[in-house]
């Protein structure tokens, strides 16, 4: 009995300092101007006067007496986000899913495995001078397609691995017995394996897309004004009279944290898998 | 052309395109005073050439020492934080308790926040007029309006607090993924036999997750080691220098130093150490 009771007491402890931070933006989000810098004794944990503001001023749809418009909306941005994390999971899982089954079926590639993890290892702010250099000389500065490029680069170990995982585990019967009817080993990889594949390559697409969302150093080197995203276009959110634009800030956080939350919940049996680039499974 | 090198193809050349270039150039660029102030296109970086000055500028960069003096406080730190905590929740979740599901969604859910939106997040949080304080003055007879984020100490205890917050449920969903496979007729036959909790989890469950927790701490220590994005929307490495990491101090001379012809030299001997270092561990892994 008291150790359910202590489990319980831990659990509780647990949540709370989880969820606290995430209420207070969630809160904040939702606060007046007035109840932005409330602090000390007027410090309020929810709003007093629940507002939709923050979100009606991000898209320009209406401005408070005391801060001016903003002169770009939180539109862009989130296109921005959305084009360059889609179009980047989409070159990760192509190239991915393409050298996980040749290295499962056919043994070839047997150096990506390792030049992948490599890839995973070093930090990205040490390679990042020469593919700014490139990106300038080839034009792709501050462009979705080129931040698109490198996050399909940067998140092909987790797609590699994760799906070099999914093929590893399918049983060959079925693309056994395809091949006995006269199909060409292409066609059985298009018609037989990738459909059964369908959950997992959709978890796997999943989880890449979160890494992809949830980036910060790249963007903020290779986008510079039109095409930044979502997290670089957030530092823009202060004004010279008000200072930081917290009620702002934490309502795009909010659209920012939604994607990543949902989508979490949904490939949340895959997570292990794919964090620990497949070595373990739940 | 098989099938099969044509299927690891696209990921090959992408490899290749990512490694081989950048490579080449940071090696011709090390060799050079060359920066995009420098007015010259980098093609004709030669004219700077300084031969091997970059390198032997090195072992003198004291703000290089100390960012990496740093990382490895916020690794020594954070990552056995993380563990233990991590641990501790994992074994609280072996069992089937009501709610169990729901806690353990929530639980999990820091390391879906973007790491950039709790950088702002724990920024609001940490100001003096702010929630922590309120949290605890609580405790405390007069109200408490510490400056944390402009304190040397107290700025480097706030962004490792967010770096523990954002990913102990990592630790948490490894570790729990491992205990839950630890075969409970053993358990329960040495419960019989009279063994204490702390040698059943000594004798049983360590030896079976010694794999998992090597694996958890390994994909934790190397993503600790380029902590960037929460950290440095919160503090910008300040006060001074006084959060600057190695990934920091990487930032600040590329976007405000602009002395890219070091930091090329630079970025290969981190790569260089980092390499070498991996692969001692893999060997001690292997053993």
């Amino acid at each position: 009995m008291t150790r359910a009771l202590l489990r319980t007491l831990a659990i509780l402890a647990a949540l709370a300092f989880t969820l606290v931070p995430i209420l207070w933006m969630i809160s904040m989000a939702f606060k007046p101007f007035a109840e932005w810098q409330a602090s000390g004794a007027d410090l309020t944990w929810w709003p007093k006067a629940p507002t939709l503001d923050n979100f009606r001023y991000l898209f320009g749809l209406g401005t408070n007496e005391l801060i001016s418009m903003l002169d770009r909306t939180a539109m862009k941005p989130i296109l921005s986000s959305l084009l360059s994390a889609s179009v980047g999971t989409l070159i990760a899982m192509t190239c991915g899913t393409a050298a996980a089954y040749g290295l499962s079926r056919f043994g070839s590639g047997q150096n990506l495995p390792l030049a992948l993890i490599q890839l995973r290892l070093f930090p990205p702010m040490a390679v990042m001078i020469p593919v700014m250099m490139m990106w300038a000389f080839l034009g792709l500065m501050d462009t979705w397609f080129g931040l698109a490029l490198v996050y399909g680069i940067v998140t092909l170990p987790f797609a590699f691995w994760l799906m070099k995982t999914f093929f590893d585990d399918m049983p060959r019967e079925i693309e056994e017995a395809a091949l006995v009817e006269g199909c060409t080993r292409w066609r059985v990889f298009t018609r037989v394996t990738l459909p059964m594949m369908a959950a997992p390559l959709a978890a796997a697409a999943l989880f890449v897309f979160i890494l992809n969302w949830s980036d910060y150093l790249i963007a903020l080197l290779l986008t510079t004004r039109e095409w930044v995203t979502i997290p670089v276009y957030m530092a823009s959110l202060s004004s010279s009279m008000t200072g930081q634009l917290y009620g702002a800030k934490a309502a795009l956080g909010l659209i920012a944290a939604v994607p990543p939350v949902v989508l979490g919940v949904l490939i949340q049996k895959h997570l292990v898998r794919g964090l620990t680039f497949g070595a373990l499974k739940q | 052309m098989t099938l099969g090198f044509r299927l690891t193809l696209p990921a090959q050349v992408l490899v290749l395109f990512i490694s081989l270039f950048p490579l080449l150039m940071q090696l011709y660029i090390s060799l050079t005073d060359w920066s995009p102030l420098a007015g010259t296109p980098w093609p004709r970086a030669w004219e700077f050439w300084n031969t091997f000055a970059n390198y032997t500028d090195i072992p003198g960069d004291t703000r290089l020492w100390a960012a990496l003096g740093r990382t490895a406080l916020v690794m020594a730190v954070c990552v056995p934080v993380e563990f233990l905590l991590g641990l501790g929740l994992g074994l609280l979740f072996v069992d089937d308790f009501p709610g169990k599901r729901l806690a353990y969604s929530l639980l999990i859910m820091p390391m879906m926040v973007v790491p950039a939106v709790a950088g702002y997040m724990f920024f609001m949080l940490f100001q003096s007029g702010g929630p922590v304080n309120d949290i605890l003055s609580w405790f405390s007879p007069t109200p408490v309006t510490i400056a944390w984020l402009s304190d040397p100490t107290l700025a480097l205890v706030a962004v490792m607090a967010a770096d523990i917050w954002q990913w102990t449920p990592l630790m948490f969903l490894i570790l729990l993924a491992g205990l839950v496979g630890v075969p409970q007729d053993q358990l329960r036959a040495a419960t019989l036999l009279g063994a204490s909790p702390w040698q059943r989890f000594r004798t049983i469950v360590l030896p079976r997750m010694k794999v998992i927790i090597t694996i958890a701490l390994a994909i934790r220590a190397i993503e600790a080691f380029k902590i960037f994005d929460t950290l440095f929307i919160m503090t910008g490495g300040g006060p001074g220098v006084a959060t600057e990491t190695i990934s920091v101090y990487f930032y600040k001379i590329t976007t405000q130093d602009l002395v890219w012809g070091y930091v090329a030299a630079l970025a290969l001997f981190i790569l260089v150490a980092l390499s070498i270092a991996a692969v001692w561990a893999m060997k001690r892994m292997a053993k």
